[in-house]
């Protein structure tokens, strides 16, 4: 009994050393993560299930408002890009003319949240898609309204992405309005983050958006990722305390878009056996994450898979926005 | 009727995969902070009933699934579980003839170990503030356990698993 314990402990505790302290546990992890992803689909089943029910027996008079309200929408959204165009191009002219480089064009793909972590200590999420569909281990992810996080963990099928909020996190900002670059930490709440290292002298105010910097290397310049709702003076402490509370709603994510950078080699892959209609089904309902399931860029050469799923993958290009 | 050696096995392992998919199933916050810990339960119901089948190492075992689907670092559960198996084990005989709610208590008191436990690796190791939410769960799985022992139990007599 006592030499099994041991054992057992003498096991676990390689097994911390080695996942904690050595590099060589990632492809491990990713195999072990294929493994117990049956667990996680299953887990996600019931609710899935429930949501198809309510998709199902919704009567008609609200599927024709929803309709209506989509095109409402459709209709704005068309009207802004035009605008988004306009103004995409002028940049360009203009960065251009100051001989900078232009800005790169991103590919995304929708995934959706199949396990939350139930472990208040780390703040990560998996999705429904993994190597197979080209994900990388430190892929940016966002979702409708700002930054969520990067991928930790690959496996076959799903991906594990640590939150802006875990406090092992921690990103890269500039605030938006006066450009100050902070680095934003999490701290283990939802609704928080910190920013590590702000002198008192500081120039941020209440209610300052803060932007991807772009200077990590990992997080694409010009996304949102939160706002400072708490600035703490104390001439006491050797920084001033600043939070931040993150646009996206961390708690309640559904839908998610990973990031591909259109000119390195790691790229999308849109599996041709998936069921094309594994992305659309979630995305039917009201979440915030928009219809484009597959969005790809013009330039990419992948009219085969483009066809084998219609109307989702309308050749579209997104920037990162500006400064 | 007995059924085959295979057979009898399964039940013990669908039924911790079960507990498995219970512990990362999607729940809202409020909820989820209250959930029970579902794997470590089942192991210990197992282990009490069925100690030549269910030991120290299953338990490890199982502990070493809950760290891949949490995603925390590997061996942290695998160790808080072999660790809290450890009395079950050794001392299952004077469990069984415990009343349930004598063994609640002493389930609320292992969940709470092997919590604490995790905390500690986390804290130690990754640098986790303390949460007094994290400790919850020890009584909610103090309540549950009658119902988990009772489910087990008719399981286990049901398709004779020995």
């Amino acid at each position: 009994m006592r030499t099994r314990l041991t054992l057992a402990l003498l096991l676990a505790f390689l097994l911390i050393f080695a996942d904690h302290q050595l590099e060589i546990m990632q492809p491990v992890r990713g195999a072990l993560n294929s493994v117990v992803s049956p667990v996680q689909y299953l887990a996600v089943m019931p609710e899935q299930g429930l949501d198809n029910f309510i998709n199902q027996v919704q009567s008609r008079r609200r599927l024709v408002r929803e309709n209506q309200q989509l095109k409402e929408d459709v209709l704005s959204l068309q009207g802004q890009m035009q605008r988004y165009q306009f103004l995409v191009r002028e940049n360009e002219r203009l960065r251009g003319l100051l001989a900078s480089e232009s800005r790169e064009e991103r590919m995304r793909m929708v995934a959706e949240v199949i396990a939350v972590d139930s472990d208040p200590f780390s703040h990560q999420v998996v999705v429904n898609k993994g190597t197979r569909n080209g994900v990388y281990i430190g892929q940016p992810v966002i979702d409708a309204e700002g930054v969520i996080g990067q991928v930790v963990d690959v496996g076959l099928t799903t991906a594990r992405v640590i939150l802006v909020s875990d406090q092992s996190h921690a990103i890269p900002l500039r605030a938006e309005a006066s450009g100050i670059r902070v680095i934003a930490q999490g701290v283990g709440d939802t609704n928080s983050i910190e920013l590590m290292h702000v002198p008192h002298s500081t120039e941020l105010s209440e209610g300052d958006l803060l932007m991807t910097s772009g200077l990590g290397g990992v997080f694409p310049e010009g996304y949102p990722v939160a706002r400072i709702s708490n600035i703490l003076r104390d001439e006491s402490l050797p920084f001033a305390q600043v939070q931040a509370t993150p646009v996206a709603n961390l708690d309640r994510i559904r839908m998610l878009l990973l990031l591909w950078d259109s000119n390195s080699e790691l790229q999308p892959i849109r599996t041709e056996n998936e069921p094309p209609s594994a992305d659309e089904s979630g995305n039917e309902g009201a979440n915030e994450s928009g219809n484009e399931s597959v969005d790809k860029s013009a330039n990419e050469s992948m009219e085969e898979s483009a066809d084998s799923e219609p109307g989702t993958a309308e050749p579209e290009t997104t920037q990162g926005e500006g400064v | 009727m007995m059924m085959p050696r295979f057979a009898q096995r399964s039940i013990i392992l669908i039924t911790v995969i079960l507990s498995l998919i219970l512990a990362v199933m999607p729940m809202s916050i409020a909820v989820a902070a209250w959930r029970p810990e579902w794997p470590l339960l089942v192991t210990l119901y197992w282990i009490i009933a069925l100690p030549h089948r269910v030991n120290i190492g299953y338990a490890a075992v199982v502990g070493l699934a809950v760290d891949i689907l949490l995603g925390s670092t590997l061996g942290f559960h695998a160790a808080a579980y072999a660790i809290t198996a450890y009395p079950a084990a050794r001392y299952y005989q004077r469990i069984r003839n415990f009343s349930l709610s004598q063994q609640a208590l002493l389930v609320a008191l292992l969940v709470l170990i092997a919590r604490v436990i995790v905390y500690l690796f986390e804290h130690y190791l990754n640098n986790a503030p303390l949460m007094w939410v994290y400790l919850w769960p020890a009584l909610s799985s103090a309540i549950f356990w009658p119902w988990i022992f009772l489910v087990l139990r008719k399981l286990r007599r049901r398709f004779q698993v020995q």
